[in-house]
Order: C-alpha cells, then structure tokens, then sequence
C-alpha cells in the first residue's frame, strides 16, 4: 500500500524497527564500564544483553574468548539474515546488494585460513554468513582442501572471474591485498550500477555509497603515508567516491603532511570530514586517524538518516554500527585476555 | 386561479426545504467521510511505526496505541461538525 509522498506503510515499520534496535546497542559508558572488568564479567555482560541466546546456545562447546567470539560472530550474522528477512521491496535489494561485502571477507578468510593451514573449525568461528554465500555454501567451501579448490567451487559467483584472475599473484606474492582490493572495486561497481538503474531511493543508496568509498580511500591514503608508500597509487584507488584515481596518487606524493590535509580539504565539501581533517593534522599514528575516520563516517551516516529517515539509510546505519559493536566486543575481549591497559584497548574502540 | 398559485408556491417550499436536508445530509456525509480519509492516512504512518516499535520492545504497546489513536479526534471532529448539520 503506498501512503502520502508514495511512502509504503511496510517501508514505515522496517525504519522504526531499525531506529528501536539501535537504541538497544551498547552505549558509550557501558564500554567504559566494561573496560574495567575482567574478562569473565565482560561474558557475563554480554550474556545478559542482546547475545543473550548466542551464549547460551554456545556455553556448553565454547569458553572464555572463543565463547565471546563465536557468540559474536552468530550474532552478526543472525541479525543480518533478520534484516534481509523484514525489508520490503528495493529496501531489501539494497540491504542484499550491502551486505555482499560480507561475501569478500568470508571467501578471503577461507583462503587466508588455507593458505595458513588453519583448521576448518577455527576458520568456521570468525565466517559471518551475511552476504550472498549463506552457511550452506560456506561449509561447502571449508570443505575443500586447498584454496584453488575453493576458487574452483566458486565457479558461477559474481566474484569468481576476480578470484581466479588475481589468485595466481597473491599466492605467488603471498598477499591477498591487490587481490582484496579487486574483489572490493568490482563490488562497489556493481552496487553503484544498482543504484543508478533507476530504482526508487537509488540516489540515497548511492549517497551512502559514495561516502563510504570517500571514507575507504582517505583511510587508505592514511596507511599509505604511514608505510611511506612512494609508487603509483592508482591501483588502490576504489573508483566512485570524491577522489578520481589521479588525485589520489597525487595525493600520496604528497610529502608534507600540512599541504597533505590543505590539498584534501579542498577536494571534499563535507563539514564533519573538513573538522576532522583539521584535527588529524598533527596525528601521529595511523590507527588513531583510521578510528576517527570511522566515527566521522558514522556521524555522517547518522545525519543522513536522520534526513531521509523513511529510506535505506536508517537500515544501512543500523548495519553499520551493529558491526562496529561486535568489533568493540570483540577487540575488549581479545584485549582484556592479553592484558593490555584500558587505555590502550580504548583507543581501538569505535564509539 | 389564486388556489393554483398557492398550490404551486406550496410544492415550491416543499422542494427547497427538501433540497436544504438533502444538502445538509451531503455535507455531513462529506464531513465524516473526508476526516475518515485524513485519519486513515495518518494512522496508516504511526500505526505501521508502532507496530514496529512494538515488535521490538513489547514495553511500548501502551504509548504506542496511544500515539496510534491520536489522529481519530480528526474523525470525531468531523463527526461533530455533521452532527451539527443534521441536528442543530
């Protein structure tokens, strides 16, 4: 049924839902509280919130960090596949064109975990069956035995004809970077060609889109610096964002870091990002300015669903920062069991 | 000749007194009937939001019906103001 401004009542309900189950992620003074804890009442705390039914489920097989990371990972993955379930409409070809990404990371960690030798449980424990490639076809792939295999069974898959041409010179080179960096351009391509086919709320799709490449390339261009990366940039460049791929290899040429941030801030319009460039002017460590990236992202994300708040972006937020909760449960939990201060764990927490 | 006139000038008031409730009857049909309209879009809004809200936390049910039902005073207004035509 479609209401005033063709805005469906089910359009209306999927949006409210997600703006609910944000509310109910963990606030900021809850992980200062938990920073404070150990690890056992950092699983009690959890146990007791939204993963309540993970830990319960997996109590009796997992414990202490393998508990928590599984739980995690279920969790995620649990709550993506509801997502998918409950959007109508091109909602739901717009959260299932998003969550693909989680595609990449789950056909990278099967490889990466082969080429280790890593055993198939504990390669199982860290998959998020989010994307296209549901459990099914995960434990088909864990179940061949080396990674040309697992390309092989691929056949068919968007991602294949990536996979099979940049295979060679990871396993030669020993680095799946150039490999990941295929993977993630041919998916952002396609997304963008999805958006601009017309669908309504398209243009909105694309918004986020672009942001989040915009994001992805300063992140990268911040790497590149800290590892003093001198060579032609162009093949790390994801295209569709703010930098064309000249401007961001010229960008990386850049030696001083001063004339760095001037020459970006006259390349983006964003406030936020423009704030935030003026205080990661003086930053030291790359990790540092990667998180401040993330939460700037995360703002602006937030501003725009607040916007359009009857469109695919209150969803796309709530995916956002559903991951970047399981990331903080996690990088607490992994900190606190090697016993690293509070402070330092702070520091990689995305709040 | 003068009983014609009155006969005719007698039908004349009946017609228009009847045309008068016919009008009134129209216009309080589309009192109800337009604020009907108006609250069902209205509703059709927060009532798809408070389900979902509701699905998510079954502590709002109450607040929720309440910002649900809101919109029916636009009815009720309407329901007045034909009440008034018909019977006032």
């Amino acid at each position: 049924m479609v209401g005033v401004r063709g805005i469906s009542a089910p359009y209306i309900y999927v949006c409210t839902r997600m703006r609910v189950r944000k509310a109910k992620l963990i606030p900021r003074e809850e992980y200062q509280r938990m920073l404070n804890m150990g690890l056992s009442e950092i699983t009690r705390i959890i146990g007791e919130s939204e993963y309540k039914q993970e830990i319960d489920e997996l109590g009796t097989t997992f414990k202490g960090i393998d508990l928590i990371e599984v739980a995690l990972s279920w969790n995620l993955a649990k709550e993506y596949q509801k997502i998918q379930e409950i959007t109508p409409g091109n909602l739901k070809q717009f959260t299932q064109a998003y969550l693909r990404r989680w595609d990449i990371q789950n056909v990278l960690t099967i490889l990466r975990g082969r080429m280790q030798g890593a055993k198939t449980g504990k390669i199982k424990e860290i998959l998020v069956p989010a994307g296209s490639l549901d459990t099914t076809a995960l434990d088909r792939l864990l179940g061949e035995e080396n990674p040309e295999r697992v390309i092989e069974a691929l056949k068919g898959h968007h991602m294949y004809p990536v996979l099979a041409r940049e295979f060679p010179y990871a396993k030669e080179s020993g680095s799946f970077s150039r490999m990941e960096n295929e993977l993630f351009k041919q998916f952002y391509s396609e997304i963008i060609a999805e958006a601009e086919s017309g669908i309504k709320g398209g243009n909105q799709f694309l918004d986020f889109i672009r942001l989040d490449i915009d994001v992805k390339n300063l992140k990268t261009l911040f790497r590149l610096r800290a590892d003093a990366f001198q060579e032609d940039a162009r093949e790390m460049h994801i295209p569709g964002g703010a930098l064309s791929a000249t401007e961001f290899s010229n960008l990386n040429l850049i030696k001083d870091q001063g004339e760095f941030i001037d020459t970006l801030k006259g390349l983006y319009r964003q406030k936020s990002l423009l704030s935030l460039l003026d205080e990661i002017r003086e930053e030291k460590t790359i990790r540092d300015a990667e998180i401040r990236l993330t939460r700037v992202q995360l703002e602006q994300m937030e501003r725009m669903s607040k916007r359009n708040p009857i469109s695919i972006h209150p969803i796309l937020v709530y995916l956002e920062k559903k991951k970047y909760e399981v990331f903080n449960l996690r990088a607490l939990a992994r900190g606190k069991e090697s016993k690293l201060p509070p402070e330092k764990i702070m520091n990689y927490l995305v709040m | 000749m003068v009983d014609a006139a009155v006969a005719v000038a007698a039908t004349d008031l009946a017609s228009v007194q009847a045309s008068q409730l016919g009008m009134k009857a129209l216009g309080a049909g589309i009192a109800v009937g337009l604020t009907g309209i108006g609250t069902g879009v209205a509703e059709m809004g927060i009532g798809s939001a408070a389900v979902g809200a509701v699905a998510e936390n079954k502590d709002m049910f109450g607040l929720a019906l309440l910002f649900t039902v809101i919109p029916e005073t636009i009815v009720i207004f309407g329901l007045v103001v034909a009440l008034l035509l018909l019977f006032v």
